[in-house]
């Protein structure tokens, strides 16, 4: 039973991505006859048959020059080799390049993110939920409530301002040589660390909370199974029940949770890294955005999306293979 | 006059409800502050002329300072700014709501295949990065105010349509359903005088609440520089506060002004909502004091709701499980 649903859920993976490359591919395409308007809008002081020779090697560069079916298909050909297309850049740099150039970036402040909110929040949780109704308890509770309202940027700008410029605590925005100068050294990470702590503790904050939240209400709703009830009546000591029974049990929602929030954690981080000017893949997409350098946008929605539908596939499978309670399929 | 007898009843409730009065009071003040807006501010923060000296500190003259590149009033700012955040926010908040409920009604009561598109549309969207796809819609479709307030629509509805159908897939069981079937009534009065009223709370509610959510993100759009470029928002604010040298100068007034506008806007919204899903929901009201805030912030009620349905594995099996759901044995200590 359960393999079938595994084959079916990865079935069902390529499908939604098969999808997403397909609006990919004609997003772009919306409300153009001729792609190579889009990518070369008319400049002010151009002539009509000047466009015209643009527009004509426009389409000779990026293939446009075949049918939309035909272009479709040359897209995924490419994508099968692993080319996500042409930048518009100066050069004509491929896509994947200059995104495996941003990626280590990128993941450092994500994954450190990840890691700081889920110990610090899962810790916060499971207090919560122990201490249910006390004050520790409300603490979270109004943390959440305001976190919800105050806007990611907001408190990266506020962070910026009294711990980078007001106290000189850490660097205000980014160091623009960190990454060209970037060798294997420890003091070459360690002014990574530096310039990426503003940044991540304006993420953290509010993964912390949603983290410690989703903990707070797992741990609850595990405390509340009649086989807690149980190892209650058969006299088995309060510490065994909690770590044994409880905390084990409700740690499944918590790493499924962990998937569907990575990709809020990246759409976030677009903006945050546009405050602090971090040489990642959000200032990267919103430089082609900028500069209406499609094949790149579109390049790193396509990642983004595909690792998020991984994400999404892998937790799901976790949670069925391990969560004995999961039964797969029409078993009434 | 039925419906008006019926909305005001709605406010009383409310009003008597004392978180609700808080939300209530901070809406309405947000609602008169953006239509009086040209009364209220000192100075109009347009008129080139009405220009001061630049980066002046909070005063008398300037409640809440001037900036430093331009030399505006920020109160003036502020105010003006409430005007785009609530017409963004409200208007897409009503907007989802309307094409939510009326999608989620659809795929639970018709099913089959209206459902499994509608579904899949769900799932697709929910593996697209929300802020990157808007930055390449208003890309591709411009950045319009009203284009802005479309991109929204099409891509809130999801969650909303999704939690409805869940509702309705409880309701079609009902008697009165049911009775109604007999009776020989057609599928679309079934729809919309039987089980669209069954849904009007989580509308209601996900109205405030979508409001509040997607004011954030216009916020972090015009904070990008992707807003309506014309317009004077809390989040273009925000983003010129940067630019232009407010955190060099130590012009904190400047960065707070804004970010304390958007705070109150939403919070005021979000409370609104969750009062009215607690009034909404009287299992909440069973559970003492915080709780019922908790409960409504994360999604146990869609998961009671969840949890009760037929076809819970299909959509819930990413879902944390809980007690009671008919598919799935509790027999972990055996």
């Amino acid at each position: 039973m359960k393999s079938a649903y595994v084959i079916k859920r990865i079935l069902y993976s390529i499908f939604v991505f098969a999808v997403v490359i397909t609006l990919n591919f004609f997003i772009p395409r919306i409300g153009v006859d001729d792609p190579a308007e889009r990518y070369y809008p008319p400049q002010g002081n151009m002539s009509q048959i000047e466009y015209e020779i643009i527009k004509q090697v426009t389409r000779q560069q990026y293939g446009f020059h075949v049918s939309t079916w035909q272009q479709y298909l040359n897209y995924l050909k490419g994508l099968s080799r692993g080319d996500l297309g042409t930048s518009f850049r100066p050069g004509s740099p491929a896509v994947i390049d200059l995104i495996l150039e941003r990626l280590p970036w990128t993941l450092v402040l994500s994954v450190s993110t990840m890691l700081i909110g889920l110990t610090i929040g899962v810790l916060f949780g499971v207090v919560a939920a122990v201490k249910r109704g006390r004050w520790q308890d409300t603490m979270l509770l109004n943390a959440s409530t305001v976190m919800v309202a105050l806007p990611s940027f907001f408190v990266a700008l506020i962070l910026s301002f009294y711990l980078g410029f007001e106290l000189g605590v850490f660097p205000a925005y980014t160091d623009s040589t960190m990454v060209s100068s970037f060798t294997w050294t420890w003091e070459s990470i360690a002014r990574v660390a530096e310039n990426a702590a503003l940044p991540v503790m304006s993420m953290v904050v509010g993964s912390i909370i949603s983290y410690a939240q989703g903990t707070r209400n797992a741990v609850i709703a595990v405390t509340n199974e009649d086989f807690v009830l149980t190892a209650k009546a058969k006299g088995l000591k309060q510490g065994t029940i909690r770590y044994k029974h409880i905390l084990r049990n409700s740690m499944l929602p918590i790493v499924t949770s962990l998937g569907m929030s990575i990709s809020g954690l990246i759409g976030g981080q677009v903006v945050i890294e546009q405050v602090f000017n971090w040489n990642g893949m959000g200032t990267l997409f919103l430089a082609a955005n900028n500069s209406n350098d499609y094949p790149l946008m579109m390049g790193i929605m396509l990642l983004l999306s595909g690792f998020t539908i991984f994400a999404i596939l892998v937790t799901d499978l976790v949670y069925v293979l391990l969560d004995p309670r999961v039964t797969v399929g029409d078993k009434r | 006059m039925k419906r008006i007898k019926g909305m005001s009843l709605f406010v009383g409730r409310l009003w008597s409800h004392k978180q609700g009065k808080i939300g209530l009071i901070m809406v309405s003040v947000l609602i008169l502050v953006a239509v009086f807006a040209p009364f209220i501010a000192p100075f109009n923060p347009y008129d080139v002329s009405e220009r001061t000296t630049k980066g002046l500190a909070p005063s008398a003259k300037h409640w809440l300072g001037t900036t430093i590149n331009t030399g505006q009033d920020i109160f003036s700012m502020l105010v003006y700014g409430t005007r785009v955040s609530l017409v963004v926010g409200v208007t897409s908040g009503v907007c989802i709501a309307i094409v939510g409920s009326i999608l989620g009604v659809m795929a639970g009561y018709i099913g089959g295949f209206v459902d499994t598109l509608l579904m899949r549309i769900v799932d697709i969207m929910l593996v697209i990065p929300t802020l990157p796809l808007v930055i390449v819609l208003t890309n591709v479709l411009g950045r319009d105010f009203w284009i802005i307030i479309l991109i929204f629509v099409a891509l809130g509805w999801t969650g909303l349509a999704r939690t409805i159908r869940s509702l309705v897939l409880v309701l079609k069981n009902s008697n009165y359903v049911k009775a109604a079937e007999l009776a020989g009534a057609s599928r679309w009065h079934i729809m919309i005088r039987h089980i669209l009223p069954g849904t009007s709370h989580l509308v209601i509610m996900s109205t405030a609440l979508s409001s509040a959510g997607i004011m954030v993100a216009e916020a972090g759009l015009s904070f990008l520089g992707l807003g309506d470029p014309t317009a004077i928002s809390w989040g273009k604010m925000l983003a010129d506060a940067q630019s232009g040298g407010a955190l060099l100068f130590g012009a904190w007034w400047w960065i707070l002004a804004p970010g304390l506008g958007i705070f109150l806007a939403v919070f005021s919204f979000m409370r609104l909502g969750i009062v009215m899903e607690e009034m909404a929901n009287p299992r909440m009201k069973q559970t003492s004091g915080v709780y019922k805030l908790f409960r409504s912030l994360d999604s146990s009620y869609v998961e009671d709701v969840l949890n009760s349905m037929d076809d819970y594995q299909q959509i819930g099996v990413g879902r944390p499980l809980e007690k009671g759901g008919a598919t799935h044995g509790t027999n972990l200590e055996a």
